[in-house]
């Protein structure tokens, strides 16, 4: 059999079995053992169980359950309650007002949570009811929402960016920093375009009925403190190279548990909830990364993700067509999987093409979270849609309506880290060793 | 035998929870004796020996013993978008057959995993770190996770195959 065959045959078998609803990790699996026996003369068996093994015990994963478990811990605080007080009062005065409390507060939570779910659930639970009832347009109320959330992902700490270090062996730290200036860039654009929005139609934004002096608004951003300092030590320490990415998230669970048990509302009830809670979504995605692990092994022993890096580079293509048909091929598959299962699948069948082509594996981590971020607000398979249908009972295709904007400045972004990709590379060749 | 199956797939998730907090423990305990040690000064030792490590073996612990809660649960992700929309029969045997699928690899792997722990039994391997640790033991602690994983899809497929219905909590509400 041609080897263009085996790869079109092993494709439709991956997608056979996700389209029939096996759970993604063991469609990875049973992709590669079929691969292993029809292809290869490996002991599959075994090599199955080395990989599983191998892949699970790293010290760099270990940054995932406790990241996670931070977020898990600042759900359950006062977080979004003081973030609220905080930002607010300052709004007055810019176009588009107190909506911008859905690009910032995103923003924030971000940079102490690396799920967009996540975030999206915990600042959408305070800003919809708030904004609705101050009469506030629904569809930018939900649009703002959904598509700063994105943000979870991109900007550091940050889930996906762990998935993909782990699986091409990129460092953590690099990756992290690396997403700093991009994230501070798509929150710019959010705001510039909701800003746009109100002074194209100012009659959408309700007045605005909150007048404090200078020294009450300073007063009631006090909340904001406890965060500030929380993000700075975890990014700092990063950035400086004081601490691991997984020291560092040790430390930013003991922070946010301090942080929390502050806030009066945290009781052991609720570290309990958190603790369980991450001990669940740690092991789903720790089981994709196993999956894929040993497809990207049985890859190896077939030897097409190489074959197909040499028929690429063979066809002498620019850097930019490639990126401009994987960012395609991307969105069409975000449209049907979760964000991390894209990532996988690119990691152990795309990554040889891609660095044969000369792009910069850290580069291409931060294209790839903004492709999946577009991923996260699409219908019908988008987990920012589900987590807002799931707080307001709107319907996903109307929440990805209000989202599509979002859409497109997130094509923008990537747009812009391809004409200037220093501003990916920037902050990590300035880091330290 | 309903209820002792969700106690046990609830107690393997405390366990994988309890895993966690030490490795948060252990973590953020290096971290404190470094800052002791390095802008301290204090007389400590610098490093808690095979952290590094322990942590790795605690975070393999995790994942693995956690699966099964995850699975009743509804955690590990599955695209539901084609079977959700097929009619109820067509369902049913398209349920179990994925159940089915997912049954015979775990299973399979279990037998590979066993088969893996014997061998690092038999040459005595060990962790390459400060202190050794032979690596049957926390490779033992996979298959077990791996085990209760393959009771629980049993579990799945027998209960689905009875009551015509699926067991496992829906996924997409995440």
């Amino acid at each position: 059999m041609g080897e263009p065959l085996i790869g079109l045959l092993l494709l439709a078998t991956l997608f056979g079995l996700l389209a029939a609803g096996v759970w993604v990790t063991f469609a990875l699996v049973g992709v590669a053992a079929i691969a292993l026996f029809c292809f290869t003369n490996a002991p599959v068996g075994l090599v199955l169980a080395t990989t599983f093994w191998g892949h699970s015990h790293s010290w760099s994963l270990a940054a995932l359950p406790l990241f996670i478990l931070m977020g898990e811990i600042l759900l359950r605080s006062r977080l979004s309650r003081d973030m609220f007080n905080g930002l607010a009062p300052w709004l007055g005065g810019i176009p588009g007002r107190l909506l911008h409390i859905n690009v910032l507060g995103c923003a924030i939570f971000a940079a102490v949570s690396g799920s967009s779910a996540a975030t999206a659930a915990t600042i959408g639970r305070l800003s919809i009811p708030e904004l609705k009832s101050r009469g506030y347009p629904e569809s930018l109320v939900i649009g703002t929402l959904a598509g700063s959330a994105t943000l979870g992902l991109l900007i550091p700490p940050s889930i996906i960016l762990i998935v993909y270090g782990v699986a091409t062996e990129q460092s953590i730290a690099r990756l992290f920093i690396a997403g700093v200036l991009p994230g501070m860039m798509l929150v710019g654009m959010f705001g510039a375009y909701v800003m746009l929005r109100a002074v194209l139609n100012p009659h959408l934004i309700p007045r605005f009925e909150m007048r404090m002096s200078l020294k009450q608004k300073l007063w009631e951003s006090r909340g904001l403190i406890p965060v500030g300092l929380l993000i700075l030590g975890v990014i700092g320490s990063i950035y400086t190279g004081i601490a691991s990415p997984t020291d560092a998230a040790a430390l930013g669970v003991l922070l946010s548990l301090l942080l929390a048990a502050l806030s009066g509302v945290f009781a052991w009830q609720d570290f309990f909830d958190a603790l369980l809670s991450a001990a669940r979504t740690s092991c789903m995605i720790a089981f994709i990364l196993l999956g894929a692990a040993f497809l990207s092994v049985a890859m190896g022993f077939t030897g097409l993700p190489r074959n197909l890096a040499a028929w690429i580079g063979a066809m002498g293509l620019s850097p930019y067509v490639l990126l401009a048909v994987l960012t395609l091929f991307f969105i069409v598959l975000g449209l049907f999987l979760d964000g991390i299962s894209v990532v996988v699948l690119t990691t152990s069948i795309i990554m040889p093409m891609v660095l044969s082509v000369g792009i910069d594996p850290i580069w291409f981590g931060i294209y790839l979270v903004l492709v999946v971020e577009m991923s996260q607000i699409t219908p019908p398979v988008g987990f920012n849609l589900f987590v807002i249908q799931g707080l307001t009972g709107i319907d996903i295709l109307r929440v990805a309506k209000a989202a599509l904007p979002f859409f497109f400045l997130l094509v923008a972004a990537v747009v812009l880290i391809t004409a200037f990709p220093a501003i990916v590379t920037y902050l990590p060749n300035a880091m330290s060793g | 035998m309903r209820r002792f199956l969700d106690r046990l797939y609830l107690a393997a998730g405390w366990l994988a929870a309890g895993c966690i907090l030490f490795i948060a423990v252990l973590v953020s305990a290096q971290v404190m004796l470094n800052l002791a040690t390095r802008i301290f000064a204090l007389p400590l030792p610098s490093a808690i020996p095979s952290y590094a490590d322990f942590s790795g073996f605690l975070l393999a612990a995790a994942s693995f013993l956690a699966a099964p809660w995850t699975l009743r649960s509804g955690g590990h992700i599955r695209v539901s978008l084609v079977i959700s929309r097929l009619p109820d029969g067509i369902r049913h045997y398209v349920e179990l057959a994925t159940l089915a699928i997912a049954g015979c690899l775990v299973g399979y792997a279990c037998f590979y995993i066993i088969v893996l722990v014997g061998e690092s039994w038999q040459f005595n391997d060990l962790s390459p770190g400060i202190i050794p640790v032979p690596l049957w033991i926390p490779q033992s602690i996979m298959g077990v996770g791996m085990g209760l994983l393959l009771v629980s899809l049993i579990d799945a497929f027998v209960t689905t195959l009875w009551r015509g219905t699926s067991f496992i909590q829906h996924t997409e509400e995440m």
